[in-house]
């Protein structure tokens, strides 16, 4: 029996389970209820994970961009690189800034994205022993100049390419490029895909896009019922546990809580002063962030980049080919993806429109210093809110993941001046 | 006679130059080496590939850039609003990396549509595939294809296959000419400094081809004949990583005790060293998707680092190689990992690696210069 291959990911269940434990045990009923059903989720898919891990069966790292439910057709242990990097520097005390310092220290550039620098860091630590990993070649430079380390670790590499711009010619090309890629890893892991398999999960996935749009359009509801922290949790709940009924679960409980919420026009927090949309990623290194800004400031995030952006079903009745075409489709139009796999119109247009329809009254954009592919849209989305809408948008130069980069109080500080030239 | 003060080759310190003032044909600037010059030229075109040589001011491009992207796109942003670029009749930009790629949009919301610009400049976008496969050639080609089909449209023109074998003829002439001039550097007494080779590689893109070959001809026999150059002092090393479009750098490198004998950079033997294939039956416009996939690649392409490092252990044994600078111009996620694997790799191998970053202008030349001459004296 193989054991310790994904120690990161006891990291991660003992610290998910203390916060759990933590804030189920302190917090009254009605407080960060996102946080509770959310830790509960990825606590219980991750101690799945280490059973299955522990009976041997192989540990498949994957970029986050490429589905976690499409991993399914294996009898496999997925593990997202990204966000094992990112829930920890968010669940430890100082974060996986020792793994950061040892990748740095290897000559990792100082400027590529901690997202990946965290989980290599593992890997170079001897933390994590892939069996071997997948990404498409998108969204991010990173990811094309970072994961050839790990084949440089003796990790087999599979890479489905990814075109730029959203056209039928790109997702039948990334559709197949799917196929071509499960089939390889199935060789490298022996093992052959599973379609029944593969169809289950992503047909639970299926079912959550609705509960999904659904607590988006309860977000338009002035004030805003769902909480700040909603929105990083259910990042975490995307690339811990997507394809799981837990998810679904998820997703199903907290919407209720929603609904409740919006019927009592009830608010979470403070009074809800001021409109907030991030059209890019929240800070992940210290989530109290988003609690303050409810509590203390009356800023509601209405939604982040990863819980506006909505896939589209995968039809899993008929014939494979049509499936792995809608898998391309989810998988370029997932966040991030679907803004680096196009030109910055549609991006700018959809921010537009998402002022007007949520009655935003600003927006935050967090410039993480990974993200060179976003690195040319902060002015002009500027200037096109200001001209369309006549909202202002803040830009926060920092590390998302690394708070020596850019400190907390420097945020904080930020956003509370930023608050108040709106109030 | 000293190659600075060459006519053709002052083309290489300046943005603008003559030819750009009297060719009847309508000027298209590229940012990348992938972009299919041939196609260009076949299309009668005048392909400029477009650069900041000189540059030191950011200041208006950094409205629109964030402080974390490269220098050297901000610099050539800032050359375009500016104003200096307007000579340009076309834009031509794929995916290359996440700072150039984008400049699709600045040059289409912004260098374009500033006040008192009227002139229409009809703008081509190609997606390159990241890895080399089978599927990613023939997406490639289609690529290609459907480029060719907008040019024709655009620039109300037809181009032929007779017209694409002429041009594939041309460049593969004028790489054949930079690689012999190149070769001149690899001997044991070179007869051109780093410098002198990145002056005429930059000239060289800077000029319509046919122009470019006579003049490069006229070099290599001036080249030929002349002394070689006194390097008894100096250490042989490869040139590494990002693109480097400015002579004072590579200067300051061969003052420190270095001679650059070889490399793998955008304005060097990376664009040269593969030629379009012609004695096989495919159609032109496929041998030049077929050069430009498969060529000497740069950390794009996500899964051929293994074929750059073996370029880079042949050039080592080519030009007797005392130690290799791997560079990269500050916030460049890809040369930055590809030189982080370099570094690694030559180490194991015990050959002398010095990695470090930069500005794309050159900035802070005396903590550069102390470092270079550190790692020089310490080649044994």
């Amino acid at each position: 029996m193989k054991k310790n291959r994904a120690i990161p990911y006891e990291m991660v269940l003992n610290s998910i389970a203390s916060t759990r434990e933590l804030v189920e045990r302190i917090l009254p009923k009605g407080e960060i209820e996102s946080l509770k059903l959310g830790a509960k989720c990825i606590e219980e898919v991750v101690e799945e994970s280490l059973e299955k891990a522990n009976e041997g069966a192989p540990i498949i790292g994957h970029h986050f961009a490429f589905q976690r439910e499409y991993l399914y057709c294996f009898d496999c242990v997925p593990v997202c690189i990204e966000g094992t990097s990112y829930l920890l520097s968010a669940l430890l005390p100082d974060g996986v800034e020792r793994y950061y310092d040892l990748m740095a220290n290897w000559g990792h550039p100082f400027h590529t994205c901690t997202s990946q620098k965290g989980t290599m860091g593992m890997t170079l630590d001897d933390l994590f022993q892939f069996d071997a990993i997948i990404t498409p070649t998108a969204p991010c430079d990173n990811t094309y100049a970072s994961y050839p380390f790990f084949e440089y670790e003796n990790i087999p590499l599979v890479l489905p390419d990814i075109p730029f711009l959203h056209e039928e010619k790109s997702y039948n090309y990334y559709g197949k490029q799917i196929r071509l890629a499960l089939e390889e890893l199935g060789k490298i892991i022996g093992q052959k895909p599973d379609y029944d398999r593969l169809k289950r999960h992503i047909e639970i996935e299926n079912k959550v896009f609705p509960l999904q749009l659904d607590l988006l359009e309860l977000r338009k509801a002035v004030p805003c019922p769902v909480e700040n922290i909603f929105n990083a949790i259910a990042a975490g709940v995307a690339v811990f546990a997507s394809g799981t009924e837990q998810k679904l679960k998820f997703y199903e409980e907290y919407l209720e809580i929603a609904k409740e919420r919006y019927k009592n026009k009830q608010q979470y927090g403070k009074e809800e002063k001021i409109r907030s949309i991030w059209p890019y990623m929240l800070i992940f290194f210290d989530l109290s962030l988003c609690e303050w800004l409810d509590r203390e400031i009356g800023m509601s995030i209405l939604f982040d980049i990863f819980n506006y952006n909505f896939y589209e079903l995968i039809d899993t009745s008929k014939d494979l080919d049509t499936m792995y075409y809608d898998m391309a489709k989810r998988g370029m139009n997932y966040p991030m993806m679907k803004e680096s796999t196009d030109f910055y119109y549609p991006f700018i247009e959809n921010c537009i429109q998402m002022a007007k329809d949520y009655s935003a009254d600003c927006f935050i954009f967090t410039s993480h210093i990974g993200c060179k592919q976003f690195g040319s849209v902060p002015q002009i989305l500027r200037e096109a809110l200001r001209d369309e809408v006549d909202i202002p948008m803040l830009v926060i130069d920092l590390d998302v993941g690394d708070k020596r980069f850019t400190s907390m109080k420097i945020i904080r500080d930020k956003l509370k001046m930023f608050a108040e030239t709106l109030m | 006679m000293n190659l600075q003060q060459d006519n053709f080759l002052k083309i290489a310190d300046t943005i603008t130059n003559p030819y750009l003032n009297k060719t009847h044909k309508k000027i298209a600037g590229y940012y990348c080496t992938y972009i299919p010059e041939e196609l260009l030229d076949a299309a009668d075109l005048y392909p400029y590939r477009i650069r900041a040589t000189g540059n030191e001011n950011t200041d208006l491009a950094d409205t629109y850039m964030v402080r974390f992207t490269c220098s050297f796109v901000r610099s050539s942003l800032n050359l375009a609003l500016e104003g200096v670029f307007d000579f340009l009749d076309g834009l031509f930009i794929c995916n290359s990396c996440d700072h150039s790629r984008r400049m699709f949009e600045l040059y289409d919301m912004v260098v374009f549509k500033r006040e008192g610009f009227t002139k229409q400049v009809p703008r081509f976008y190609i997606s390159l595939p990241h890895i080399i496969s089978e599927e990613g050639f023939q997406w490639l080609c289609n690529e290609i294809s459907e480029l060719k089909d907008k040019m024709e449209k655009a620039f109300n023109i037809s181009i032929t296959n007779e017209k694409l074998n002429t041009s594939i003829e041309l460049y593969n002439q004028n790489r054949k000419l930079l690689r012999n001039i190149y070769n001149l550097r690899l001997l044991e007494h070179p007869k051109l400094t780093g410098t002198e080779a990145l002056r005429i590689s930059i000239a060289n893109n800077s000029v319509p081809k046919e122009i470019a070959n006579k003049e490069l001809e006229r070099l290599l026999n001036y080249l030929k004949e002349r002394d070689p150059i006194d390097i008894d002092d100096k250490k042989r090393v490869l040139l590494l990583g990002s693109i480097v479009d400015n002579m004072e750098f590579t200067e300051l490198i061969e003052d420190s005790g270095a001679i650059i004998i070889s490399d793998n950079i955008c304005f060097g033997n990376r664009t040269i060293v593969d030629d379009v294939k012609v004695e096989n039956n495919k159609n032109p416009l496929e041998r030049i998707t077929e050069r430009l996939y498969y060529r000497l690649s740069c950390p794009r392409m996500m899964d051929d680092h293994p074929r750059r490092l073996e370029f880079v252990n042949q050039e080592i044994e080519r030009g007797k190689i005392d130690g290799v600078l791997l560079q990269r111009i500050n916030n460049c996620d890809l040369h930055g990992c590809d030189n982080m694997l370099f570094e690694h790799e030559l180490k194991k191998l015990n050959i002398p690696v010095y990695n470090f970053d930069r500005e794309n202008f050159q900035a802070d030349t005396t903590r550069l210069t102390t470092r270079l001459q550190a790692f020089i004296e310490m080649i044994d």
